[in-house]
This record gives C-alpha cells, sequence and structure tokens, in this order.
C-alpha cells in the first residue's frame, strides 16, 4: 500500500530544492542581520558597542583554527556531559522503577539535587574537581541529568492500556517486564528528555567555561569582552549557536523517528 | 470432546471478591459464586456491566485473589499456571505492543517464557487468523478487528491450557464484532482448548459457547445457566434460526428482566 502511494504521489523535490526550500524558512534570520548592519551603519556606531555582522564573519574567516579549537573544545565537553547524565539519569530512573524502596530514596534527592541552581554548584564543584575540563563535564552532566531521570522515570510507566495484565498472565519475570515493556514504552519519553538536555548542554557548558574562564568557547568569550572585542564575542556565539541549533535539529528528527514508530 | 467427568479446567467453590474502595468503604463484586468449566469445554459468561464477570476472569488469570473461597485451575492455583506459561488471554483493549510488528507481537508470549521462537507456529496462526501478508504490519497500520485478530493469534501461540478472553470484541463494530464471532467459532474449533469468555452480548455468547453462565448484577451471582444445543461446527446460519432467536429473548430477559414494566 504503501510503495504505490509513493509510486503514484508527488515526485521528491531535489537535493538543491531541499536545501533552497529550508534556506528560505530561515529568511527571519536574514532579516535580522540586514536590519543589524543597517543599524550599525546609519546610527554610526563604534565597533566596541556594536559590531557589523560583517566584521564578526570576518573574524571567524581570519582565525579559524581559534574558533575550530574552541568550538572542539566546548562541542567535545557539551557532549560528554549530555552522555554521562544521560546515563546517570536513565540508570537511576530505572532503579527507582525497580524497587519502592529505591524509588523513596532516589526521588527526592534526585529532585532536591535538581533544584540547585547550576551557577551555586560551581565553586563547589570546581573546589572538588579542580578548575579544569572535568568540573565542566560535570556541570554539564548534572544539567542533562535531570530531564533524563524525570522523563525516563514517567515514561517507564508510560504503558500500552492492558499490557501489564497481559505481562502478568503470561508470568513474565521483572527483567522482562523491563526489557519487553517498560523501557520501549519510555523510548518517547526519553527522546524529549535528550531533546531538552541537548538544547542546555552547549548552554551549560559555556556558562561553567565562562565562570571558571579556563578553556572553550565560553573562555573565548569571557576574554574577548574583558579585552572590548566584541567581534570575537559575537564569533565564539555563532559558534556555539551553530552547534547548538545542529544538535537539535539531529534530536528533533530522531524523536519524530521514534514518535512515528511508537504511536 | 466435553468432558465434564474429569478435574474441571476451571473451578470456582463459594467466591466472593470484595475490593476495599478509596473512600474507606468496600464494594462486593462476587458473592458465593460456585461454578466450573470442564476440559475442551467453551463457557461464556453473560452479565450486564459492573456484575463481576471481569473479576471472576481476572481471578482465574491469577490478576486478583479470592477474599474467601477457592479457585482452581486444572486442579491447581492459577498462579502455578501463570508460571508455566499456560494461561492464554486476550482483552477488550488489544494490548498489542505499538513498537512491534504483528509477527514480533504474536512472538513475545515465546520471549517472556524463554523458549525458542517456533517460527511454523507464528506463521500457521497468522494464517489462521487470515492475516497473511501483514506479518511486518504494524498495530497502527492494522484495523480494529485484524488488531483483535492478532491478539487472539498471540493468546494461542503458546497452545494454552485456558484460554480467557475478556469481551475480545467490545470496541468492534457490530458488523465486524459478528464476523469476528464466526472466525473465532473457526479458530477455536481448530484447538478445543477450555475457554472462559466474558461478554455482555447475548447472541456473541450464544453463539460461540457451549455454555452460557448469566450473572445477576452487583454483586455478581450465577442466576442461569444454559447448555447451547446447537452442533458443533455451527454454520453462521445457526444465528437464524427460530430457536436461536428464542434463546437470545430468553437469555436478554433473564439479564434485564423487564418485571411486567411495559416495555
Amino acid at each position: 500500500m504503501s510503495q504505490s502511494a509513493t509510486a503514484n504521489g508527488p515526485a521528491r523535490p531535489s537535493l538543491v530544492g531541499r536545501i533552497g526550500r529550508t534556506l528560505l524558512n530561515f529568511w527571519g534570520i536574514a532579516l535580522i542581520l540586514v536590519l543589524w548592519e543597517a543599524l550599525v551603519v546609519l546610527n554610526d556606531f563604534n565597533v566596541i558597542v556594536m559590531p557589523r555582522p560583517w566584521a564578526v564573519f570576518a573574524d571567524i574567516w581570519a582565525n579559524p583554527g581559534l574558533y575550530l579549537q574552541n568550538f572542539m573544545q566546548t562541542a567535545w565537553v557539551a557532549m560528554g556531559g549530555l552522555v554521562l547524565g544521560m546515563i546517570a539519569g536513565t540508570t537511576i530512573a530505572v532503579l527507582a522503577w525497580s524497587s519502592r524502596i529505591l524509588n523513596g530514596l532516589l526521588t527526592p534527592i534526585g529532585l532536591i539535587f535538581s533544584s540547585i541552581p547550576v551557577v551555586a554548584m560551581i565553586p563547589v564543584l570546581a573546589r572538588m574537581l579542580g578548575y579544569g575540563t572535568e568540573t565542566v563535564l560535570a556541570i554539564v552532566a548534572i544539567l542533562s541529568f535531570f530531564p533524563f531521570f524525570v522523563f525516563t522515570g514517567s515514561g517507564l510507566k508510560l504503558l500500552p492500556a492492558g499490557s501489564a495484565d497481559l505481562f502478568s498472565v503470561f508470568g513474565a519475570k521483572k527483567h522482562q517486564r523491563l526489557f519487553h515493556l517498560a523501557l520501549p514504552s519510555a523510548l518517547p519519553n526519553w527522546t524529549v528528555a535528550l531533546r531538552l538536555a541537548s538544547a542546555n548542554a552547549i548552554l551549560g557548558a559555556m556558562v561553567a567555561e565562562f565562570l571558571m574562564g579556563t578553556s572553550g568557547l565560553g573562555q573565548m568569550l569571557h576574554a574577548a569582552s574583558q579585552a572590548f572585542n566584541t567581534e570575537r564575542a559575537l564569533g565564539a556565539s555563532v559558534c556555539a549557536t551553530i552547534g547548538s541549533v545542529t544538535l537539535f535539529v539531529l534530536v528533533v528528527s530522531l524523536e519524530a523517528r521514534v514518535r512515528e514508530r511508537w504511536t | 470432546m466435553t468432558d465434564r467427568t474429569a478435574a474441571p479446567a476451571i473451578d470456582f467453590r463459594g467466591v466472593t471478591k470484595s475490593f476495599r474502595l478509596p473512600d474507606g468503604k468496600t464494594l462486593t463484586a462476587l458473592t458465593d459464586t460456585s461454578l466450573s468449566v470442564g476440559k475442551g469445554e467453551f463457557v461464556a459468561l453473560l452479565g450486564p456491566s459492573g456484575c463481576g464477570k471481569s473479576t471472576l476472569l481476572r481471578l482465574v488469570a491469577g490478576l486478583e485473589a479470592p477474599s474467601s473461597g477457592a479457585v482452581a485451575v486444572e486442579g491447581r492455583a492459577p498462579e502455578e499456571l501463570v508460571k508455566a506459561h499456560r494461561l492464554g488471554i486476550a482483552f477488550q483493549e488489544h494490548a498489542l505492543l505499538p513498537w512491534l510488528t504483528v509477527r514480533q507481537n504474536i512472538e513475545l508470549p515465546f520471549r517472556i517464557a524463554g523458549r525458542p521462537v517456533m517460527r511454523e507456529r507464528v506463521q500457521g496462526l497468522i494464517n489462521l487468523v487470515g492475516l497473511a501478508g501483514f506479518e511486518a504490519a504494524r498495530p497502527k497500520q492494522l484495523s480494529g478487528g485484524m488488531r483483535q485478530r492478532v491478539a487472539i493469534a498471540r493468546s494461542l501461540v503458546l497452545e494454552p491450557e485456558i484460554l480467557l478472553l475478556d469481551e475480545p470484541f467490545g470496541a468492534l463494530d457490530a458488523v465486524t464484532r459478528r464476523q469476528m464471532n464466526v472466525e473465532l467459532q473457526r479458530i477455536w474449533s481448530e484447538s478445543r482448548i477450555s475457554t472462559l469468555l466474558v461478554t455482555h452480548a447475548v447472541e456473541e455468547a450464544l453463539f460461540l459457547a457451549d455454555r452460557v453462565i448469566v450473572l445477576s448484577g452487583r454483586p455478581g451471582k450465577v442466576v442461569r445457566t444454559l447448555e447451547v444445543p446447537f452442533a458443533r461446527p455451527r454454520h453462521p446460519d445457526v444465528m437464524r434460526t427460530a430457536q436461536f432467536h428464542q434463546l437470545v429473548d430468553e437469555l436478554t430477559e433473564t439479564l434485564h428482566p423487564t418485571d411486567g414494566a411495559g416495555h
């Protein structure tokens, strides 16, 4: 049935056509860039107050190695922290699911831990782990932990109607219930957690880098704004935005794919 | 095939089941109910909604424990049959797992029982329920009737000793429901498993069962037992005979006594 639909349906747009359409969706961003350029030129703003967008891109173009190195550093730490938070959040949600006693212990701790503003944790963590990459990694992991813990926890209970009784009558053991029923049921919620956590991962990494001033885009932003190098500061922001948007788009398409199959 | 001299497949002795409600009151679903299902017998439990007929079935499935009295399945406690994966069940909510294909859903009981999947048995059942060609489809791509066929195939796949059907066609439209009854009659005739069907449809009970047991409204209690006189295999035309219509009227009167109210 789906085959005939594809055969009779409209032809898929060519690659060029699709890229064109995607760019068209971002015309708002192009408009902002044009307005920004016009604002700076018409008001004759000082470069320190507000550089022209063109100058920001020129700075990136002139220093590709510097930008790439800092971008990779931040991206690596953000991804690493995301994965650590994912593993911790998912594991603890599964442990809380598996026993009422563990649930009573872990859920309040998880909630309290997640309510502490991450900025307040930076000085403490930095004392413990040192003013380095480990602390940035820990900050991102802590930020990512909460959505995975909460959404996986609730997803493990979102079972298809009647399936819990079905598994009981089939004589399923606890681990079979987990792997055949609860975990697959939780997957749509888990991808929501992934989307929320990845939107914050690069932000979290940059805040930590900014406050500790060690390495990566956050440190670059901090150093550049201290030196009134506004073009570079904005350049760092542009790189972070590109990273965040790319990650977000990838995760959203994964989420859509899961949703398509699961519902 | 019906042999009521041997130990019955299902035996209810003076079973009472009450539930404690959140507001502290007690709801009695069944009072002092005794009934039995012989080996290879198809028994339909007929009753108004809320008469405890589903509770009765859940007691057989080991999903509930009786407040007093005893439930024996094949002379043993229901839990023992559950552990041995000897019960087949199908609910009104088909309880198919949306992320699995038709074939994988039917194979699920093998995986839960920890047995190797018998591919020929699975394919045989897919053919028997008329779903050949839909093996790779997902539940959401199927109609309501087709989903129930999958659920019935799944309930039969481990060749259970007891088949429990809880309003399996309750959510279907009248035409599909009648068609599914004809199909189930054919499928059941191939295996002749001891079966307990819970329904509130009089025609369904009469067409499918060897014996119809009518329960009264809350609290549930056996008010009538009827031996169905139609020989097997039953042709759908049996539903058009005068005798069938007369029995439908009788049972409907038992279910909802008009008490000379004038309608």
